[in-house]
């Protein structure tokens, strides 16, 4: 019985070869970057369980098992450091992903094509700078004799140490996550919404359906594929919050909610050329990360149809 | 209580005649330079010995390029160089801002040039256990000039603390003749005049000239510092930690990651939880509350830091003599910078030697392993003598050429820049800069090193009597060695940089009055659940099995 | 199969529909259209009060991000412009105060500053070339619903999104294959970015299969289908990705400056990072600051416009191609 199932899986095997081999021919130059530029790199992470001495062997020197995971969990910051990610990267899903939808929504209801090209252009600019120049402006623009603090005083407003205070931290970390993506978001969302059918407008406008309805019964609905995508994306890399960006902006003083896991890895080994402990942390994190994109794939298949694969 | 060693390099080093016997026998098989090494290299060097190759060499080397002064192949300071020692360089170019990065990837990845320097002490440690980077104490012997500047001057002690656990030391540092202290605070001396405010000598003197600053300008934070990268409050806690007897900002980490050497119980302690750490968080606490530190002191950019200086709203900052010219010309007319003489505080005029310390103020030189199969082996390592270590060599490497780039001679105290080359404040006027045209005074090459009399030569005469003011000043005890083994050191690094976040993050809460003094014992708990206490055992016990071991 | 692409109709339905369409609804010229309000063509009542006062605030609300994303431009476009003295001071913010443009003068002379804007010209270029050819043939091959072994191909470019090896291994590896201070470094491990290819494989299934089918009855191989048929209808999701990829390539500065050894090849962007991170740079040690160099408010700015320049100006062109490109696709796919 086994044995007939794995000849029939081998003669089926033989068929799509022969019927398609060279749709599999087009797979072997991205098959072999995965392999040489991915997955031989990968290796490398065997260095969680080793004992790496920088300068040393590339595999490490000797096992070690879970030393580093062990440390790892008994190190009472990393609890902190990763209640801090989850909180930021839920943030910055539960603000960052709809904020281009929104945009890319009002954007559709602007009827002056210049006014359109114009804001729509604009608002990708930010997408275009490095996170260097973008944490240079919010610390100048934070800053108690900043721009936000003078409007805050002409408002009457005592200044607010934006970036000194571990209550403002996150929500200054995820504004600047809108302010520098949300442009750039729009460009799926506005390529998705030309493909809405223009027939199903005229139909609703005939049953007298308002806008605000035919947003909510036609537009979204008809961008809800893109959005799908971008959102298990988005939960995908949940864990990884911007790194560089709030190397830039935190200090010790908001360290008690703005210090995530990737910062306090680096301060506590990449820094120190501890590489066995970053790769335990980085192994860490993407057993999550997968974890949590397949769970929104499956879960985005089973509720809404339609998933990423 | 060092004796061993410093007779081990006493032996070594006893001038010129006794290295040359030394490195022309050979005769300790572990200190020996490889067979069919001696290619290019000079038979008789010896310290005053003008070192020039025997053919032309050429040496792998990691160059930084300084965004101020970006690497030009072209640089006169090449071209003098290959007349002088017949040496150049096959250079691999690292930007200035990601300079540990790279080093860590080629050293890593099995790529490293030969030569590292800007390696500051403490960076080479994690490279020692790998066996890329060559213990360069075995041969020390083929360096004349290095070992005559350490007996010279009396740098054995402060060698020994960058000696690893196998007694070898990895890192030829940069060697200073005396502590030099660069760093302090600065203010605007008009205001000074203006309300006839005394020139403080004292920490509790800057109290007082800031409340007086208060008292007359009350909607100004007096201080509102800079520097606070990489840890907060870099210098202001740096220099106030030292007077206190214990080790905050840049000087925390320097050179074991807050395991203070305290000298009156002869073992190390943790600097977080020291007595000494709490008085001084207490009188910083005591200022901010009387208004006269600016909240965001500690955590903010130097640009607003400065924004703040040159627009009236504070008055004073920490500064360094470079930094008092750049922020003098930032200053609306009328208005001028003074270097403050560095404060004392409850220890008096005691310079702490750990940041500022004669062998950590300067970026030093890694040699690869590789090095050692390299036949021009013995030419290289009296190369950079040379270069890094001889008067002649620093002298170049700092002045450039007699008649080219300066006049006059350090020596006699005539020296002068030509009057068109322009460095760090001298002839602000010259259109030609000294390390941007010429590739002199190059961080690569020559950085905090040297006699004070060639450190001299580079003052105005404003920082010259700061200079004269610090020579009263006495040293604090160094720290003895206490190397740690690759595991130790692995784990210690782990639980000492979390210890750091820690200590970081609640000195702020307590300056700032977020945290109560009150919970200070209860802080102290909390770094000892995190293993402070086990961290600082881990060095009194390296302590004692290397003076058992070795001293 | 479980997997089916996302939007769900049957496809003659489909096709019948957007051949209708593309009768239906002439394009202008830019073929920028609000869906179902042509100008001109208005066919039906005025909106209403409530939808006025939406468009005004809709207004207001754009105005303000315009503004919100334009003001640290022009800022710092300003500084740019500003003699130091004021950038210190804290006292420009829309517009230059004590005009000097020998910062551009001597930016710009400086003869390393455009041999690296060479190199990102040829890097970004080389690199979305590879990249492109690369990824639309993994994402056509995704895209066949009846291909054998399918979910396993698009598991292993998914797992990469979560899994690296970290520098160390990267930098071997480039090292070994001899990869070191040429293109190839910054261009092969690189060639796909995961999400560029779901997004082109999502493109790929949407298309009708009927006109690939005809193809292929008409004799033609999988060759000539994707490049004779698949390709040219697919000039949206082409232009989008490589404006995608090109950003990318053109932002990036960490290859550059991990596998270049010379700077006479370095990109433009390690050039940038350099000036600009020098103050900042946290990873140069505990003593670093001791050594830190102080580079003018003004160089920075000069250097942020100089390599934003070209994606600034000549983005509006090609976003009008790209927005054409996207509408051209959905109209004909």
């Amino acid at each position: 019985m086994g044995r007939q199932r794995r000849a029939g899986v081998r003669r089926s095997w033989r068929v799509a070869a022969r019927r398609d081999w060279r749709l599999y021919s087009l797979a072997i130059a991205p098959l072999l970057f995965f392999a040489v530029f991915r997955y031989l790199p990968m290796v490398g992470n065997v260095i969680a369980f080793r004992q790496y001495l920088p300068g040393g062997p590339l595999f490490g020197d000797q096992w070690v098992g879970f030393y580093y995971f062990d440390q790892l969990i008994h190190d009472p910051n990393f609890w902190q450091v990763f209640e801090n990610t989850l909180i930021l990267g839920a943030l910055s899903l539960l603000f960052g992903f709809p904020a281009p939808i929104i945009l890319a929504l009002l954007l559709n209801e602007v009827i002056s094509r210049g006014a359109k090209r114009f804001v729509q252009s604009v608002s990708y600019l930010p997408h275009f700078l490095s996170t260097v120049v973008v944490a240079a402006i919010m610390m100048q623009g934070l800053a108690t004799n900043g721009i936000v603090n003078q409007a805050l005083g002409w408002a009457g407003h005592a200044p607010i140490t934006f970036l000194n205070d571990p209550g403002w931290f996150r929500s200054a970390y995820v504004s600047s996550e809108i302010w520098q993506y949300a442009g750039f978001g729009t460009i799926l969302y506005l390529a998705a919404l030309t493909t809405v059918d223009s027939q199903l407008y005229e139909a609703a406008r005939i049953d007298g359906a308002s806008r605000w309805r035919q947003t909510w019964h036609i537009t979204l609905p008809g961008i809800r594929p893109t959005m799908i995508v971008v959102l298990i994306l988005n939960i995908g890399t949940f864990m990884a919050v911007g790194f560089e960006k709030i190397l830039l902006i935190y200090n010790p003083l908001t360290y008690p909610t703005g210090d995530v896991i990737s910062t306090y890895l680096y301060r506590v080994g990449i820094v120190s050329g501890s590489f066995s402990y970053a790769a335990a942390i980085g192994l860490f994190e993407s057993v999550i990360g997968l974890t949590l994109v397949f769970a929104a794939n499956t879960f985005a298949r089973r509720v809404l149809g339609a998933g990423l694969w | 209580m060092h004796q061993p060693s410093r007779r081990r390099f006493l032996a070594g080093a006893g001038g010129g005649a006794a290295a040359l016997a030394l490195a022309a026998c050979s005769n300790a098989p572990s200190s020996s330079a490889p067979a069919g090494s001696q290619s290019g290299g000079m038979k008789n060097f010896g310290v005053g010995t003008q070192f020039k190759a025997a053919e032309p060499l050429t040496f792998t080397i990691a160059m930084l390029s300084n965004p101020a002064y970006p690497y030009n192949a072209n640089w006169p300071f090449f071209k003098y160089l290959k007349q002088i020692t017949n040496v150049s360089f096959n250079p691999t170019v690292i930007p200035f801002a990601d300079y540990n990065t790279k080093i860590a990837a080629l050293v890593n990845g099995g790529q490293a040039p030969m030569i590292i320097p800007k390696v500051y002490p403490g960076e080479e440690d994690q490279y020692v256990a790998g066996g890329a980077i060559l213990p360069v104490s075995d041969y020390v012997h083929l360096m004349p000039n290095f070992q005559d500047k350490v007996a010279k001057w009396n740098l054995a002690g402060d060698l020994d603390q960058r000696r690893q656990s196998n007694g070898k030391y990895y890192l030829l540092p940069s060697l200073l003749q005396s502590v030099w202290q660069d760093y302090s605070l600065a203010t605007r001396a008009d205001i000074l005049d203006k309300l006839s405010i005394p020139t403080p000598g004292t920490w509790t003197g800057v109290q007082s000239m800031m409340l007086a600053m208060k008292h007359a300008y009350p909607h100004s934070y007096p201080l509102s510092d800079r520097f606070n990268q990489p840890t907060p409050g870099g210098n202001f806690l740096n220099i106030l930690s030292a007077a206190y007897g214990t080790a905050a900002g840049w000087g925390y980490q320097v050179p074991s990651n807050g395991a203070y050497w305290d000298a009156s119980s002869s073992a190390f302690v943790f600097a977080g939880s020291m007595p000494q750490y709490k008085a001084m968080v207490t009188f910083v606490n005591e200022m901010y509350n009387q208004g006269l530190i600016d909240p965001e002191s500690f955590t903010q950019a130097d640009t607003i830091a400065l924004q703040k200086l040159t627009s009236g709203k504070s008055f004073v900052i920490s500064d360094n003599a470079q930094g008092v010219v750049t922020d003098q010309a930032a200053l609306p007319a009328g208005q001028t910078m003074v270097k403050l003489p560095l404060p004392a505080g409850p220890l008096g005029k005691t310079l702490a030697q750990n940041a500022s310390g004669r062998i950590n103020s300067g970026g030093g030189v890694m040699i690869s392993s590789k090095a050692l199969s390299s036949p021009n082996f013995t030419a290289m390592l009296q190369f950079i003598d040379w270069l890094y270590y001889s008067d002649a060599g620093q002298l170049f490497a700092k002045w450039g050429v007699q008649g080219v780039t300066y006049t006059g001679s350090v020596a006699d105290g005539t020296f002068k820049l030509e009057p068109d080359v322009t460095w760090a404040g001298l002839n602000p006027a010259g259109t030609k800069k000294l390390n941007a045209t010429y590739g002199f005074s190059n961080g690569v090459f020559s950085t905090y090193t040297g006699s004070t009399q060639l450190l001299d030569s580079q003052f105005p005469p404003a920082e010259l009597d700061f200079q004269k003011g610090m020579a009263s000043w006495g040293l604090s005890p160094l720290a003895p060695p206490a190397p740690l083994t690759t595991t130790q050191q692995q784990s210690a690094t782990l639980t000492g940089n979390a210890l750091m976040s820690t200590v970081q993050s609640q000195t702020l809460q307590f300056i700032l009055g977020k945290r109560p003094l009150s919970q200070w014992d209860q802080y102290v708990s909390e770094l000892n659940s995190q293993g402070a206490s086990k961290f600082v055992s881990t060095y009194n016990q390296a302590y004692s099995t290397y003076k058992q071991q070795h001293g | 199969m479980v997997s089916e692409p996302a939007v769900t109709e049957s496809s003659p339905a489909r096709v019948a529909r957007q051949l209708d369409r593309s009768k239906a609804a002439p394009r202008g010229p830019a073929g920028d259209q609000v869906p179902g309000r042509r100008r001109g063509t208005r066919r039906w009542p005025p909106p209403t009060r409530a939808y006025q006062a939406f468009r005004v605030i809709n207004a207001i609300i754009l105005s303000l991000v315009a503004v919100a994303v334009l003001f640290p431009f022009l800022n710092v476009l300003a500084q740019s412009f500003s003699s130091e003295r004021y950038i210190n001071a804290g006292q420009v913010s829309l517009w230059p105060r004590g005009l000097n443009v020998t910062t551009y003068e001597h930016v710009m002379s400086d003869p390393l500053f455009w041999n690296n804007y060479r190199n990102t010209v040829f890097y970004t270029v080389t690199a979305t070339v590879v990249a492109m050819a690369v990824t639309t043939c993994y994402a056509y091959v995704l895209s066949k619903p009846h291909l054998r072994g399918r979910k396993v191909l698009i598991g292993i470019a998914v797992f990469t999104m979560f899994f690296n090896g970290g520098i160390i291994p990267n930098y071997v590896l480039v090292s070994f294959l001899h990869m070191r201070d040429t293109v190839w470094a910054i261009a092969l491990p690189n060639a796909i970015n995961v999400f560029n290819l779901l997004v082109m494989k999502s493109f790929f299934e949407n298309m009708p299969p009927e006109l690939e089918e005809a193809a292929a009855v008409d004799g033609m191989d999988t060759y000539r289908i994707l490049w004779r048929i698949v390709l040219p209808l697919s000039k949206a999701v082409i232009a989008t990705m490589t404006l995608f990829y090109a950003v990318m390539f053109w932002n990036s500065w960490f290859a550059a400056f991990l596998y270049m050894d010379n700077q006479g090849l370095f990109s433009v962007t390690v050039y940038l990072r350099n000036i600009v991170d020098s103050v900042t740079s946290v990873s140069n040690g505990q003593l670093a600051a001791g050594t830190q160099v102080q580079i003018a408010a003004n160089i920075q700015a000069v250097t942020v416009v100089l390599v934003a320049i070209p994606i600034l100006f000549i983005y509006p062109f090609i976003q009008r191609y790209f927005v054409s490109g996207v509408t051209l696709g959905a109209v004909k796919g």
